[in-house]
């Protein structure tokens, strides 16, 4: 890569990582979502920042072409974080048909008192 | 005994007020909960006006939830038997003794449309397309339970207090809930029942679902039954 286009990550990286502190300062990602992405922020700008980071360890891991291995890492991590969230909205939309029916069996035992 | 009839309503206004006034003449004994659905039209008022329990959900939950309310309603008050009624004219408040009957010597009754050769066949009648895939579902029911059943998607259904309790957490809230719990139910190991009983064209209102989204539904069911292929086995050995 050109010493432009790492400029170019570099920077966009870091823009990423501003918008993560930011929302976790703002309260507005959970702590357990704020090291997740954190995570992925500082790896993101590692491999921007140090050129030589992604070819040494696609050397290390017997993958010939770099950006190969960049894109597999990259789509597993969406895979398994997408499967994540189906299964937290799974268990949400359990609790919120519980609350659902607590909610019209409570209005119902006091429509019954007032009545 | 202490009888209780749940009817899931979702903008039913139309056809709930004859709906009710015909149960109020057929069996005034039994408490008749409504559960309004989260419907946008007068559906609770008309249940009010009617003099019936109302349950009001926030929001639509769909028949599966709105069953599985009116379950967990019943067993709190501590009914002993309670049966499912279609809130738009489908199910005729003449036929609630041959399904109540059923009850004698089983936990869940079924009223089935077709009871093939029966005296009393319904005369009930399917397009081709949908009868394929009533067939279809037949046949995967049949190999998931062991048993055989005519009419795997009746909501016109009756049940006793252990099935009750079961029903009232674990009832399948998806649409096509039906089919769900006839496995649910036997997977427990209740006896099932089917009855033949006489039902009546819809009297207002509109399908609650087509095409489409029928189909998704369909396939979901059909993945639930596979997954299930052959698990009734290892219930049944533990039951």
């Amino acid at each position: 890569m050109s010493d432009t286009a790492h400029l170019v990550f570099a920077v966009l990286a870091l823009l990423a990582l501003a918008l993560i502190v930011r929302l976790v300062r703002l309260q507005a990602l959970k702590a357990k979502y704020s090291v997740l992405w954190l995570t992925v922020g500082a790896l993101l700008a590692v491999s921007a920042a140090v050129p030589g980071v992604l070819d040494w360890i696609a050397g290390k891991v017997g993958v010939a072409y770099q950006p190969a291995l960049f894109l597999l890492l990259g789509f597993g991590f969406l895979l398994l974080l997408a499967m994540h969230f189906s299964y937290e909205l799974s268990r949400l939309e359990t609790r919120v048909r519980t609350l659902a029916e607590e909610l019209t069996l409570l209005r119902q035992e006091l429509d019954d008192k007032q009545d | 005994m202490r009888t209780a009839v749940v009817i899931p309503a979702f903008n039913e206004s139309e056809a709930l007020p004859g709906v009710l006034a015909e149960l109020a003449a057929a069996v005034p004994d039994h408490a008749v909960v409504v559960i309004d659905d989260g419907s946008s039209d007068d559906t609770a008022g008309v249940a009010a006006a009617a003099g019936v329990t109302c349950l009001r959900l926030p929001f639509n939950l769909g028949i599966g939830g709105a069953l599985r309310l009116g379950f967990r309603f019943a067993a709190e008050q501590g009914f002993e038997r309670v049966y499912q009624f279609d809130a738009d004219g489908q199910h005729d408040p003449s036929q609630i003794p041959i399904l109540l009957a059923g009850l004698e010597n089983a936990d869940m009754v079924v009223g089935t449309r077709f009871a093939v050769g029966d005296p009393g066949d319904s005369g009930y009648r399917v397009g081709r397309g949908r009868g394929l895939a009533m067939g279809l579902l037949r046949w995967l029911v049949r190999r998931a339970t062991g048993r055989r059943f005519t009419d795997t998607s009746s909501g016109f259904r009756a049940l006793r207090r252990p099935v009750l309790e079961l029903f009232a957490t674990d009832y399948p809230v998806e649409y096509m809930d039906s089919v769900e719990a006839l496995l649910l139910a036997v997977r427990h190991g209740f006896t099932v029942v089917e009855v033949p009983v006489r039902m009546r064209e819809r009297q207002g209102g509109r399908p609650s679902t087509r095409n489409l989204r029928l189909a998704y539904h369909y396939v979901r069911v059909l993945i639930v039954l596979v997954a299930g292929l052959g698990r009734h086995t290892r219930l049944g050995a533990t039951a």
